[in-house]
């Protein structure tokens, strides 16, 4: 049985001008120890589905589904008790998830003090420990650091070492090296492959950049306009793309023409969004 | 290409001020030099601390220089003062980041491209409307767009809408600055295909900077690659994209799923 197992996910967010459909009709079916890409454009309802996860919509909010299951419990129940002890989030802008007033040392602290009943000394020790193992030099002077002495980097591996912290084992990562420079993106994300090899984590990583997707990802969900329209192993699904939308988002990648031509645009729609017929392209 | 350089920058020092009797900080831009032919778009790449945009700025003349010359056209750029300098600087178009940011989201479109003309000395008017129009057609964008506001447009409509702004004094400079990191991958190729056409149609040069290697890669005619403050590489596109002569640069080409080249050649997915 798969980790997380949503089917038929339709997400509806009222506002004053009337319902909004989000999301129409997502699968999605992450196994336990991999790294799932879930990939898009602005509009195409990943974070939604993230946020879905957590629990953490506006109030109000219909969440609809065949399956939203989370390890055989249903999210809609279960979410607000599953977040921050079994599901972590790692955010796109570290600077911005974590207190600038306050070391980083309080901030973690505040993680283990609710999941562990141990004296300070022994919290401090696992902090140390916890930022040693995903690679920080140094740990104990980053626990007497503020977020603004230490690199975008360095804050983002602290944030991952926080949902750690919790115990948590499925991460949801949305856009988590955006925020980065190439480099530090390229560490990070050898850190979550590491981690998924030596703790047995899962991650759902969301983000609209297919580099980033080849890079770490196992299998990846290509979603357009709140519909998933396709998925499987990441290095068939870039490779040989199924749908007349995905093999469209590749070609328009820089690197996908020569220097000087002209590259592929993605036009119109691919998708009727209400029913999921599709409007242009070969049948996929 | 031979001739004046559009631009040329030579040992161009850049330094920020760090406290009073602090020592004196390592330099933001440490003796870059280069030229920017017409007609010609340089690439300039490099992360966070780069100095990518120090270098962009002191161009601008928004930022003071510690040593080094800039020269425009032949002329010295760092001499014009005061009120030519606010003439001058009529010859650069510059486009940013977020078109959100830099559009005000209380004027129309219409009233966004007016004002560049009008401060140059155009007269409200019909001729001034034609402009618009015509700014609006080059930049493709259908002419009913000029009564929406920022708010009514999408990113990269607003970004077309900035590029526009930028041309209105028919500058022949270009500068760029992250022009895409907002914008989707649909989006951003195609602000590159109407970059690609602007720089065709007008002969502009570019200066286009970024982090993302293989955007800029797609577009420039040369590459310079900056770390820390130092110019690492610089030279033909094709060259350093071919045979990158920094581990740096390496790195910066390896990442991401056209470097797979496993994958092409069907051995599947790397061990991990």
């Amino acid at each position: 049985m798969p980790l997380l197992e949503i089917r038929g996910l339709s997400i509806t967010i009222p506002t004053p001008k009337g319902d909004v459909r989000a999301v129409r009709a997502v699968d999605l079916s992450v196994e336990r120890g991999e790294i799932h890409g879930v990939i898009g454009e602005s509009g195409s309802g990943k974070t939604i589905t993230g946020t879905a996860m957590l629990g953490l919509l506006p109030q109000g909010t219909k969440v609809e589904a065949e399956r939203f299951h989370f390890d055989g419990e249903d999210l809609r129940q279960s979410a607000d008790r599953l977040r921050g002890n079994r599901i972590g989030l790692i955010s796109q802008d570290p600077a911005a998830a974590l207190n600038p007033v306050l070391r980083i040392w309080r901030q973690m602290d505040d993680v283990l003090r609710l999941h562990r009943k141990a004296p300070r000394a022994e919290r401090w020790a696992e902090a140390v420990a916890l930022l040693a193992s995903i690679g920080l030099n140094d740990p104990e002077k980053v626990l007497r650091s503020y977020p603004h002495e230490l690199s975008g980097g360095m804050l983002q591996r602290v944030v991952i070492a926080q949902a750690l912290a919790t115990g948590a084992d499925f991460l949801i990562a949305d856009e988590p090296t955006t925020a980065l420079d190439v480099a530090v993106a390229m560490q990070v994300l050898e850190l979550l492959r590491q981690l998924v090899a030596t703790r047995g984590l899962t991650v759902l990583l969301i983000t609209h950049d297919m580099d980033v997707i080849a890079e770490v990802c196992d299998r990846v969900t290509v979603l357009y306009h709140g519909r998933s329209l396709e998925n499987g192993p990441a290095e068939q699904v870039l490779q040989r793309p199924e749908h007349p939308y995905t093999r469209a988002l590749l070609a328009a990648l820089p690197d996908a023409a020569p220097r000087g031509e002209r590259l592929a645009t993605v036009e119109g729609l691919f998708i009727d969004p209400e029913t999921g017929a599709l409007l242009q392209g070969d049948q996929p | 290409m031979t001739g004046t350089p559009m631009l040329e920058v030579r040992d161009l020092v850049i330094r920020y001020r760090s406290g009073l009797f602090a020592p004196r900080a390592k330099p933001a831009v440490n003796g870059a030099s280069f030229q920017l032919m017409p007609g010609e778009t340089l690439g300039i790449v490099g992360e966070s601390g780069s100095g990518k945009t120090s270098l962009l700025r002191a161009i601008l003349r928004l930022l003071p220089v510690e040593s080094g010359s800039i020269e425009m056209s032949g002329q010295d750029w760092l001499a014009i003062k005061g009120r030519s300098l606010r003439q001058a600087r009529q010859a650069i178009g510059v486009v940013s980041q977020n078109p959100f940011l830099s559009l005000s989201p209380r004027l129309s479109v219409r009233e966004i491209l007016a004002e560049p003309l009008q401060a140059a000395g155009q007269s409200a008017g019909a001729a001034l409307n034609a402009r618009i129009e015509t700014l609006l057609g080059d930049c493709g964008l259908p002419a009913n767009f000029r009564d929406r506001r920022a708010r009514e447009l999408s990113g990269g409509q607003a970004q077309r809408v900035a590029i526009a702004r930028a041309l209105a004094l028919e500058p022949q400079l270009l500068v760029l600055d992250e022009p895409t990191s907002a914008l989707d991958v649909s989006v951003q190729a195609q602000i590159l295909n109407l970059l690609a056409d602007l720089k065709q149609q007008r002969g502009l040069s570019m200066l286009f900077v970024t982090h993302n290697l293989k955007v800029v890669a797609h577009i420039a005619d040369r590459l310079m690659v900056m770390r820390r403050g130092d110019v690492v590489e610089l030279g033909a596109t094709e060259r350093i994209v071919a045979a990158p002569a920094q581990d740096y640069t390496r790195q910066l080409l390896s990442f991401g799923l056209n470097a797979k080249t496993h994958w092409a050649k069907g051995q599947g997915v790397q061990a991990r």
